[in-house]
């Protein structure tokens, strides 16, 4: 009973001591190379934003909201603009299973040639949902980085999703301040 | 007014004073009844009054109708106040670059009339329009100045006013002047849509216009200003509605949409006039439903659909029970396969109107529907699933102290219309031209002077020849399905009437003979869905209030009780007041 008690306490000793560690800073500045190629993930309208803060940001950058592999020649980062629109869908003649094909199979394609992902959740609050989510949870654990609006992560999703990775999470406030990281985040 | 405010407890307080006002000698002046939502926007509430209401998709456009009710304005006064209101506080919806319909009942006299102010094309138009555009046809029809119909709202307004109101269009005008010029906090609602329809936006507003935040969609809470939709509206609150079709603004419109590559001229603007109709009657059970006869189809199929369910035991079945949802998205299918074959603008085709409403015809969906399982195809027709999924448009119904009543449905078709905004006006121009037929041997394909098949379907309903319903919806070709499930659910399920507006809805159709799958919101019982699954259904789930399916707005006369009742649409920012 005692060597129990005792090896419990030393169990949750060292929990306490880990939690306490501090996390070593995570490098988000100067860490992807141009040019970009941005697409979404489920056809959302925040992928357009997601080029205009790009070209305001001053990158160069090529949107194509149904990237393929092939869209990947040349380019040095992959951005994905997460959350599932079935307004988006519909117009791109798309169903979720299809687009998760293809987002999953540009992924693979970026990483066979060492293009690193960067992920932009852009929608807040209202762009989540079981659909959203579920392709959230497949796609981010294989970023490199990660950019939401805070609403977005209110239930600390992405930051649940992100930590054992140790993914770096920016968190902004609005859209547009996603601008300054997406900025500071490119060479 | 705002469903988002937490004043529960408050709004027990106000109804039990309300009860207590009621056996009250009520010899005073009326008093408002502040109505206060509960903190879940999505909970069930109606707005009480004791003698009028309003209800609308924003707050501020209430506000207006009820202010022009309390100053004297009548129902017409109150809908025409509203209406433009709805232009600066939901200007992504409607406006006076669009259309619509508006039923209005007189109580004095009896009567129901129908304003048709519906746009209509060029003269140039012609049926191949779109279709030789190619590729870019979608694009054409949707986002062009080939997309903009010649509107016909202000025309309208002005038709209703002068033949039914009590006020001036300048009166009816400056609610919505005060709010194009003070703003407003953008809500989810209006920051949702204004991200989602960003790619047209960006498209075609000059720069730094107001419809995007420093070239960015609005978030929830920032403001939205229109000064030049209050200059706008100033200008014609001062020289009528000839400023508009003849005037100065009418220039800038018609440039506008020929810069874009539209063929309007001024000439067709100059040419527009509204329309006054005799009302489409029909009935179910003891009510009798009067609506907005074609191109608006929204009442007509809502008429056609009853006429099937009445002859299905419904009330047995159980609200959106599996015998329900198959059934009535069978007759749905049915109903689609005859709007894509016969609707159009009756000054130009023929529209068999009684014989899609009568009942022997409504005996032939019944007989061809199977209890088991859906039908492999529904041959009467071809409705083409649209691509987009767009809820736009706006209804609102208002409620005077004569028991006049108006229930008026307007739109720009798709949010935020073409996009498209004349110089320095602040208002957008429509996208109508997209509902007339992709098909050029269809009876809706687009025309000199047509007007395009609509979707709108402005209703009052009566019970023993006195109003106790009126009721709209906006959600394109879903309107009718949706009016016809909260009608069910008030006539057949006893349900309140904001809890018959908020009660999950699904829709379907068919499409060149085939079915589409029937959509639902996520609030539907699993057991529901494995069940139509079994029997063959596809089903294809929404979210739990998803304005895909409309934004519906009513009020309900409810005389044994001596109050009227306002619902208003939680799919999107709807409220009432009343008094």
């Amino acid at each position: 009973m005692k060597k129990e008690c005792v090896g419990s306490f030393i169990l949750l000793w060292l929990s306490i001591a880990l939690l306490t560690i501090p996390a070593r800073p995570q490098e988000t500045a100067g860490i992807f190379e141009q040019p970009l190629l941005i697409t979404s993930a489920g056809q959302n309208a925040e992928v357009q934003i997601a080029a205009v803060l790009a070209k305001r940001a001053g990158l160069n950058y090529t949107l194509s909201k149904q990237a393929t592999a092939a869209d990947l020649e040349n380019m040095k980062t992959l951005v994905i603009v997460l959350g599932a629109s079935l307004k988006g869908l519909g117009a791109a003649g798309l169903d979720m299973g299809k687009e998760r094909e293809r987002v999953m199979a540009l992924i693979t394609a970026a990483q066979k040639t060492q293009v690193p992902l960067l992920c932009l959740h852009l929608g807040g609050e209202v762009r989540r949902g079981r659909q959203t989510d579920d392709l959230i949870a497949e796609v981010l654990p294989l970023a490199k980085m990660v950019i939401v609006v805070k609403s977005g992560n209110g239930d600390r999703f992405f930051t649940k999703l992100c930590q054992p990775k140790n993914i770096p999470l920016i968190e902004v406030e609005k859209t547009a301040d996603v601008q300054i990281p997406l900025q500071k985040a490119f060479k | 007014m705002s469903k988002h405010r937490n004043h529960r407890a408050a709004g027990l307080v106000c109804l039990a004073l309300c009860a207590a006002s009621l056996l009250a000698p009520s010899c005073q002046r009326p008093r408002e009844i502040i109505s206060r939502p509960p903190a879940n926007r999505h909970t069930p509430y109606s707005y009480v009054g004791r003698r009028a209401m309003v209800v609308a998709a924003h707050p501020l456009a209430v506000k207006a109708g009820l202010e022009m009710l309390r100053r004297g304005g009548n129902a017409v006064d109150g809908a025409i106040a509203t209406a433009a209101a709805l232009n600066a506080a939901e200007p992504f919806a409607s406006g006076i670059g669009g259309g619509g319909f508006m039923i209005i009942h007189l109580a004095r006299e009896k009567r129901t009339t129908v304003v048709n102010f519906r746009e209509k094309a060029p003269h140039l138009a012609s049926p191949r329009m779109f279709k030789d555009k190619g590729e870019k046809e979608k694009e054409w029809r949707a986002s062009s100045g080939l997309a903009v119909a010649v509107p016909g709202a202000l025309a309208g307004w002005d038709l209703a006013l002068r033949k039914y109101g009590k006020r001036t269009l300048a009166e009816a005008l400056a609610g919505a002047i005060a709010i194009a010029e003070q703003g407003f906090a953008v809500s989810p609602t209006f920051s949702s849509i204004n991200r989602d329809e960003y790619e047209r936006l960006v498209k075609n507003l000059p720069e730094g216009s107001c419809y995007l935040n420093a070239g960015l969609p609005y978030e929830p809470g920032d403001r939205f200003r229109n000064p030049d939709l209050a200059r706008t509206l100033r200008l014609i609150a001062s020289s009528g509605v000839k400023e508009f079709y003849q005037g100065e603004i009418g220039r800038k419109l018609v440039a506008a949409v020929q810069a874009k590559g539209g063929i309007m001229t001024s000439e067709d603007l100059a040419s527009y006039k509204a329309l006054e109709l005799e009302p489409l009657q029909g009935s179910y059970k003891d009510v009798t439903i009067l609506t907005a006869p074609p191109p608006a189809s929204g009442g007509l199929h809502l008429i056609q659909f009853l006429n099937v369910i009445e002859r299905w035991p419904v009330r047995t079945w159980g609200q959106n029970s599996v015998p329900y949802v198959h059934h009535l998205s069978e007759a749905l299918r049915f109903i689609f396969a005859d709007r894509e074959r016969y609707l159009g603008d009756p000054d130009f085709v023929s529209v068999p109107v009684h014989w899609l409403i009568s009942r022997d015809y409504a005996a032939g969906i019944v007989s061809r529907v199977r209890d088991d399982r859906p039908l492999e195809s529904y041959p009467f027709g071809e409705y083409k699933q649209e691509e987009k999924d767009a809820a736009n448009t706006t209804h609102l119904c208002v409620l005077d102290r004569d028991g006049n009543i108006v229930a008026l449905t307007q739109s720009i078709n798709d949010f935020f219309g073409t996009g498209i905004v004349p110089e320095g006006t602040g208002f957008l121009l429509n996208d109508h031209m997209d509902d007339f037929a992709a098909d050029e041997q269809s009876v809706n394909a687009p025309g000199p002077g047509h007007r395009p098949m609509s979707s709108m379907g402005p209703l009052i309903l009566f019970r023993s020849g006195r109003p106790f319903l009126a009721l709209g919806s906006p959600g394109g070709p879903r309107i009718f399905s949706s009016l016809t499930q909260i009608v069910l659910n008030v006539t057949e399920f006893g349900m309140g009437l904001d809890e018959a507006i908020e009660a999950p809805r699904f829709f379907s159709f068919s499409s060149g003979g085939k079915p589409g799958p029937i959509a639902v919101e996520a609030r539907f019982p699993g057991e529901v869905l494995t069940a139509l699954r079994a029997m063959g259904q596809e089903v294809e789930v929404r979210e739990a209030y998803d304005k895909y399916f409309g934004g519906a707005q009513g009020i309900m006369v409810l005389r044994d009780k001596k109050i009227v009742l306002g619902g208003a649409d939680s799919r999107r920012d709807g409220v009432g007041a009343g008094y």
